[in-house]
């Protein structure tokens, strides 16, 4: 009877244990590996390049990496526009049949009119439908958006330049903040935005059914990718 | 002797995958009905007008807060999602009174305090209708990711707004857990609080 009862105890033990190791390993090894879920993206409506409305419900169901610049900002605009042009090429790749779009906002809607921003999107090869010029007509409404809904600071100088801090902001399908890019750090940010895509698209391709409880379990467990 | 084995080693068998299915209940992740936010930032604060005076989201700390932004004239969605809303508090039976569904007039123009309280009461007594200034609204409603704007159509009613017609989950934290899109039935949105009241 003792030694039962002790067999059972050890099982008892070894199933806590087994659970615990399997935890820790979970966490340790990532063998999911995911992106945060950082805040809710802004609401707004901007307009286009074709002096369309663009929405961010228009963009809801799309992974859209937002990015902010003006047209008069001298050179290629502190590397923005060729990190563009290149996830332009890679971004659909990489995310395959999940649809996805290039916004840039433009910070001088005095100057940036929709005549401005189309020839400037057909300077930098834009392709439409898939890499968008947009702002908002109305300064305030334009400082809601991009500096309180996306974070990016942004002063328009006398000169008519802007200075502003470049960042990139990754939203996904559901209108949520998973990539948020404000400076080199130990990777380029052009490198850390290709993969970020990558395991975003990875995340929604797969997450369904039963595998949807790992990736749930990977968001628990913190096990974002770096 | 043996036969007592078999039986210890039956039982012990039995407890185990006891164990086993009372840990994977316990400890699995639930999967929500709603988009799951794990925020480490605070919903922003904000106060606007009902008709009992000012109204901050700060005000309901330690309940779980559903806002959603719609309008009084709304033809279709809002009173589909208010319909359903009310069904999720008919469902939570004594633990409704630990949730606050807040709705955000988009229509400030039109929506009076009193007349926004008067709409939402209509669906359940405990909801409550917040308003505010064309530029009050606009910064709330940005920062939830909600967009509206004004659409001119033929007859007496002037105009619609589009909106964006989700309803988004503030935990008792006061920290943003969950957005239902816009056709989430009052059943699964009562399990997902029911989830979140329990845990």
């Amino acid at each position: 009877m003792n030694r039962a009862f002790i067999w059972i105890t050890r099982g008892v033990y070894t199933f806590f244990g087994l659970v615990f190791v399997s935890v820790v390993a979970f966490k340790v090894f990532q063998p999911v590996q995911v992106l945060p879920r950082i805040r809710l993206g802004p609401g707004y409506w901007l307009l286009d390049q074709d002096g369309q409305r663009l929405t961010n419900e228009d963009m809801r169901g799309k992974v859209v990496l937002y990015s902010f610049l003006y047209t008069r900002c001298p050179g290629d605009c502190y590397g923005i526009v060729p990190l563009l042009q290149k996830v332009q090429v890679q971004g659909p790749q990489i995310m395959g049949d999940i649809p996805f779009a290039i916004v840039t906002i433009t910070l001088d809607p005095a100057h940036d009119t929709p005549e401005v921003l189309k020839a400037y999107a057909q300077q930098v090869g834009a392709q439409p439908g898939l890499w968008y010029f947009a702002t908002h007509p109305d300064p305030k409404r334009l400082k809601l958006i991009v500096g309180a809904g996306f974070g990016v600071w942004y002063e328009p100088q006398p000169d008519g330049s802007v200075r502003f801090a470049p960042r990139y902001v990754l939203v996904d399908g559901w209108g949520i903040v998973r990539g948020d890019y404000k400076y080199e750090t130990i990777a380029s940010t052009e490198e850390r935005i290709l993969r970020h895509l990558g395991v975003l698209a990875e995340e929604i391709q797969n997450s369904q059914g039963s595998a949807k409880l790992a990736y749930e379990a990977a968001h628990f467990f913190l096990c974002y990718a770096p | 002797m043996r036969n007592r084995t078999f039986w210890l080693g039956f039982f012990g068998t039995l407890l185990l995958v006891g164990l086993g299915w009372w840990a994977w209940d316990r400890f699995r992740p639930y999967a929500f009905h709603g988009t799951v936010l794990q925020s480490n930032e605070p919903a922003p604060d904000f106060t606007l007008m009902s008709a009992d005076g000012p109204v901050s989201l700060s005000d309901f700390r330690g309940k779980i807060v559903l806002l959603y932004f719609g309008y009084t004239f709304c033809p279709d969605v809002c009173p589909t999602t208010l319909t359903e809303l009310k069904r999720a508090m008919e469902l939570l039976g004594e633990d409704a009174d630990q949730v606050q569904v807040i709705m955000v007039s988009v229509d400030p123009e039109r929506d009076t305090p009193e007349k926004i309280q008067e709409y939402v009461e209509y669906f359940w007594p405990t909801f409550i209708g917040v308003t505010g200034t064309p530029e009050q609204i606009a910064e709330v409603a940005t920062q939830y990711g909600i967009y509206y704007e004004k659409r001119e159509v033929p007859g007496a009613t002037g105009y619609l707004m589009d909106h964006t017609a989700t309803v988004t989950v503030i935990d008792r934290d006061g920290y943003v857990k969950l957005i239902f899109p816009f056709g989430t039935p009052g059943e699964d949105i009562a399990a997902d609080l029911k989830y979140l009241i329990e845990h």
